[in-house]
């Protein structure tokens, strides 16, 4: 009777392009819009996951190995599967609805996401989101 | 086993409850819909046969943690669901909105 798909929850994305891949959901439309009369919510996922960088590593290849490569995307309820993880990454005022119309506005916002994530990563923390879902 | 096998009169007990949530509550049958009531957080009960498939079983029961939500595994398949229901058709999974005049809200999520 909880509420659980709120924003900052990591979720896994069952479906479409980006099966498998982690995200972590910004914006939650629990009623659906006229658009798309169905529960739904914007998720800010990774595209490409940071290779596993260890201690031998220079630092230009633990940069190189540190990239991550984010991704928008408005995606339905059911094509989701909630975890019991969160990542608090302030992504508010970056991702808007408006940010999807446009392919230039989407790329800026990826570019945006992709930093914020790189420099969670680097922090160590969260390190589950980070990590590829073997399957 | 964890626990004991179940008498028969929790059983039928069981069944009762479950007869009077069908005439005076709200519920809704099957999997898609028990997913959908976790979701926008309306279900307060979910049951699920004993011969659902393991994956959907975790999988419905992941949710219901996430949502606080208590589970009970019926004893007895999805035939026997579905009759207790008093449906003519199988039911793997239920979902109880409002309990109506019944009480099974309150006297079952102590048994998982």
């Amino acid at each position: 009777m909880v509420k659980f798909l709120k924003p900052n929850k990591a979720v896994v994305l069952l479906q479409g392009r980006y099966a498998g891949r982690k995200a972590v959901i910004v914006r939650s439309f629990d009623d659906g819009t006229r658009d798309r009369p169905y529960g739904h919510c914007l998720v800010a996922g990774i595209k490409k996951y940071p290779a596993k960088v260890i201690r031998k590593d220079s630092a230009k290849k633990t940069a190189k190995k540190s990239k991550v490569k984010a991704f928008i995307k408005v995606v339905n309820y059911t094509h989701i599967m909630p975890t019991r993880y969160t990542l608090d990454v302030d992504l508010k005022d970056v991702v808007t609805p408006d940010s999807l119309v446009t392919k230039d506005k989407k790329v800026t916002t990826a570019k945006e996401i992709k930093k914020r994530f790189e420099e969670r990563f680097k922090s160590g923390k969260n390190r589950w989101f980070f990590s590829k879902l073997r399957f | 086993m964890v626990t004991a096998k179940k008498t028969k009169k929790t059983h039928e007990s069981i069944n009762n409850r479950l007869a009077l949530v069908m005439k005076s509550g709200k519920y809704t049958l099957g999997y898609k819909t028990v997913l959908r009531t976790l979701r926008n957080s309306k279900g307060k009960l979910i049951i699920i046969s004993n011969n659902c498939p393991p994956l959907r079983k975790s999988e419905i029961e992941y949710y219901a943690m996430l949502a606080k939500v208590g589970v009970h595994h019926y004893t007895g398949n999805n035939v026997e669901l579905g009759t207790a229901c008093g449906k003519f058709h199988r039911v793997s999974c239920l979902s109880i909105i409002d309990a109506g005049d019944s009480d099974i809200i309150k006297s079952l999520p102590g048994d998982h």
